[in-house]
């Protein structure tokens, strides 16, 4: 601990918010005014400057502290990513559809291929790279938000990344299960936890979406603050329980802004405004996001982190750029959607935690320490990679 | 003052057409289906339909939440109805692909003025910069009706024939009652944001061609206009096609009522034609603004002001009387259906602002509004309002 830690002070949940908060706008100001980054790579940035890696202003134990607020961020970004996946369009545009599901099968068999010839065991690897199918659903928001990105690379990009957050949780359940398959875990391991952690997840999502519904129409459109408050609300209670239920939270809020999405009524269930309303827990977020970040596993790891990046970055824009007429688009447009894509999925070290600890100890080291050093560069350059390729897509607010 | 020369560098040549033929110009909104905010979607959806030879006249307007159709020139409105059915099918099957929207009525009930993008042609910047915010609030839907003319003094007098019975198609077309979010309690909203461009109203009182092209010359001159494009009339003649423009109509919700306001164009103006009508003075101008006024606030419940004849008049009375007059002139132009069509209308006092009303009282809700309205438009079977 540093002399001037401020774990000394002892700082209460609110405390440790406002403070990660203060830091964060501060630091995002910066870089948009000086360096023309994105607010986003300021927050994670500043996160990562006075966390643990960096000065040590802030430690472990203050992030849990203020982890409420960036769990939120992360639920509502989820729960609006779910809502961008329209199943009437997906019927309607089934070019859509499969050129997501052969990104995120493509991407799943590179990944594994690469993590393969670098020495992971096939448990882990097929475990990292199911979270190398997903995009960070915040940066993505906030990217599109910030840059007021609009038109049909946008809308293409975040229903994209709705479905391969799907799939790629769907992914990491099965490798999962094989995962306890491997390090010899009994039935109930095997097929039974993996099982409730995916479907589980999904039908409180599902029922979420349903109350949601129903209370939504009750309030009626003319109170519109209560019910801002009771989405809010219900967010927030499918978080909490999917933690209680040791679910996966991701996959229930996916599920839930799909269900409100496509069930009936379910659009009277809309606020534009959602994440704008939220961004102070956006900030949070993104700086706590920066202070996990561990370099040193970076400059350990490099060779493979960057070629994960290299990879699942050029895996991404292949689909994307060939089947870019299909899609309504120029080639140019859809190998910049696949870029878009770069940012990889928030919340990825929560889900690792649900490996096997027997897993992690035995066959592979190197999962956390691999995952950890791709998301430190996922991490810093996605927002970036994300707002050039939408500017150059013609889709940003100039 | 202007000499000779200068004035014959500005004359406005007006190009002869058939009389009493008609085309019409539709503004559309274009919206997300998410929360039917509208969205940047012209050049997506134009990308699209342009990849396949179509022959249809569909292009962008000043924001990029707008996209604007035309059709050809017609003498039948049943061939202009055919015409427009097509345009929405196709425009249905690009926007179905890239799950976007359509939707008629005069303006957007919730969209915000500043988040409209200008499109990127020269002509709509130099608005933008000429105008400013003027310009993002111009986020307005109309239609745009053209009527035939053999000359420039015919479409001299037709335009003040038909400023006349202004009233009548802003009721007859009035989409537009809500605005920012609010309820306007007006019919249409849409013409405040036109009537706050200097270069709105009416033509002035000139009484032939030369003297149109005199005061186009002196407003040239004076470097306030450079084209007829710069004049926000709620009727103007439009040289280059041989036509008057009537462009005081919302945009109706559904794909058959502007063929109804065309032929109801059609039949005054053969009326004008017909009757030689060519009392053009100022006391027809006096009441003009007040009685636009009160048809955009109230719809059929306006009441007219005649200062000729010094009475007030309800516009359902005077529009129910001008059908009568006009009956002969739609049977000869075949226009009989449309006729009755119209007569049906103004009984049933069918205004497309009360239908919106209605769905905004049971659902509470303006992206439901607006949805609703995108359906009507994109799927509205024709001839059932």
């Amino acid at each position: 601990m540093t002399l001037f830690s401020l774990q000394t002070l002892a700082l209460n949940p609110l405390t440790a918010f406002g403070l990660i908060l203060a830091l964060g706008v501060l630091g995002g100001q910066m870089a948009k005014r000086i360096a023309h980054l994105p607010s986003v790579t300021g927050y994670i940035l500043t996160g990562l400057i006075i966390g643990p890696s960096g000065l040590g202003l802030i430690q472990h134990d203050l992030l849990s502290e203020a982890s409420l607020f960036s769990d939120l961020a992360l639920g509502l970004a989820l729960f609006e990513l779910g809502r961008r996946v329209d199943l009437s369009w997906l019927n309607r545009e089934r070019t859509l559809l499969l050129t997501s599901l052969i990104t995120s099968a493509l991407l799943f068999a590179g990944l594994f291929g690469l993590l393969i010839a670098f020495q992971l065991h096939y448990a882990p690897a097929a475990l990292l790279a199911a979270v190398g199918m997903s995009s960070s659903a915040p940066i993505l928001l906030e990217i599109t938000r910030e840059s007021h990105a609009e038109g049909q690379v946008t809308e293409r990009l975040l229903a994209t990344a709705g479905l391969n957050g799907l799939f790629s949780l769907v992914a990491f359940g099965l490798a999962l299960s094989y995962s306890h398959f491997v390090s010899a875990s009994g039935v109930e391991s095997v097929f039974l936890r993996p099982s409730w952690l995916v479907l589980g997840s999904a039908a409180l999502g599902l029922i979420a979406g349903l109350i949601a519904i129903r209370l939504n129409a009750w309030l009626s459109g003319r109170q519109r603050e209560a019910q801002w408050v009771l989405l809010f609300a219900m967010i927030a209670l499918v978080v909490g329980l999917a933690e209680q239920l040791a679910m996966m939270p991701a996959m229930a809020l996916l599920v839930f802004g799909l269900a409100t999405r496509n069930l009936r009524s379910g659009d009277t269930l809309t606020d534009p405004t959602l994440l704008a309303r939220s961004s102070f827990f956006f900030v949070a977020f993104f700086v706590a996001t920066g202070a996990q970040l561990v370099p040193s596993e970076l400059m350990r790891l490099w060779p493979l982190a960057v070629a994960f990046v290299l990879l699942r970055m050029a895996l991404a824009m292949a689909p994307w750029a060939l089947a870019a007429r299909s899609n309504g688009l120029t080639v140019k447009r859809g190998a910049l959607l696949g870029l878009a894509l770069t940012p990889m999925g928030s919340g990825t070290q929560t889900l690792m935690l649900l490996v096997p600890s027997t897993l992690l100890a035995s066959q592979s080291s190197m999962l956390m320490p691999a995952t950890l050093a791709v998301l430190c560069i996922l991490e810093l350059i996605g927002p970036l990679v994300s707002r050039f390729a939408l500017k150059h897509a013609g889709e940003t607010h100039e | 003052m202007s000499g000779p020369t200068e004035r014959n560098e500005t004359m406005l040549e007006f190009t002869t057409s058939q009389p009493l033929t008609l085309g019409v110009e539709l503004e559309l909104m274009i919206l997300n289906r998410r929360d039917y905010n509208l969205t940047r979607g012209s050049d997506d959806l134009l990308e699209l339909i342009n990849r396949r030879q179509h022959g249809y006249d569909i292009k962008p307007e000043i924001t990029q939440g707008m996209i604007e159709i035309g059709t050809a020139v017609h003498s039948k409105t049943s061939e202009m109805l055919d015409e427009l059915t097509a345009i929405r099918t196709l425009l249905v099957n690009a926007a179905e692909k890239l799950n976007l929207g359509l939707a008629g009525g005069g303006s957007h009930p919730f969209q915000h003025w500043r988040d409209q993008r200008i499109y990127p042609k020269e002509r709509y910047r130099l608005v933008s910069e000429l105008y400013g915010y003027l310009a993002k609030q111009f986020t307005v839907y109309g239609q745009h009706i053209h009527i035939g003319c053999p000359n420039g003094d015919a479409a001299v007098r037709l335009t003040h024939y038909l400023s006349r019975y202004i009233p009548h198609f802003i009721a007859l077309s009035a989409s537009s009652p809500f605005h920012q979010g609010v309820d306007t309690l007006f019919q249409t909203s849409r013409l405040t944001s036109v009537n706050a461009f200097p270069l709105s109203g009416s033509m002035p009182l000139v009484h032939s061609w030369d003297e149109f092209n005199d005061y186009f010359a002196k407003m040239a001159h004076l470097g306030i206009v450079e084209s007829m494009k710069d004049f926000y009339w709620d009727i103007r003649p439009k040289p280059e096609y041989g036509t008057v423009e009537i462009r005081i109509c919302d945009t109706p919700l559904s794909v058959d009522t502007p063929v109804l306001l065309a032929a109801y164009a059609q039949m005054l103006a053969r009326r004008c034609f017909e009757e030689g009508w060519n009392d053009i003075r100022q006391e027809h101008y006096l009441t003009y603004s007040y009685n636009r006024f009160q048809a955009c606030r109230f719809g059929y419940d306006a009441v007219l002001v005649d200062a000729l004849e010094a009475r007030q008049t309800s516009l359902l009375e005077d529009m129910l009387e001008t059908l009568n007059a006009l009956l002969p002139h739609a049977q000869a132009l075949g226009a009989e259906r449309e006729h009755a069509q119209l007569r049906e209308r103004v009984l049933k006092r069918n205004i497309d602002s009360q239908w919106l009303r209605g769905i905004h009282e049971s659902s509470g809700s303006l992206p439901e509004v607006v949805r609703r309205q995108s359906e009507r438009w994109m799927y509205g079977e024709i001839g059932r309002d």
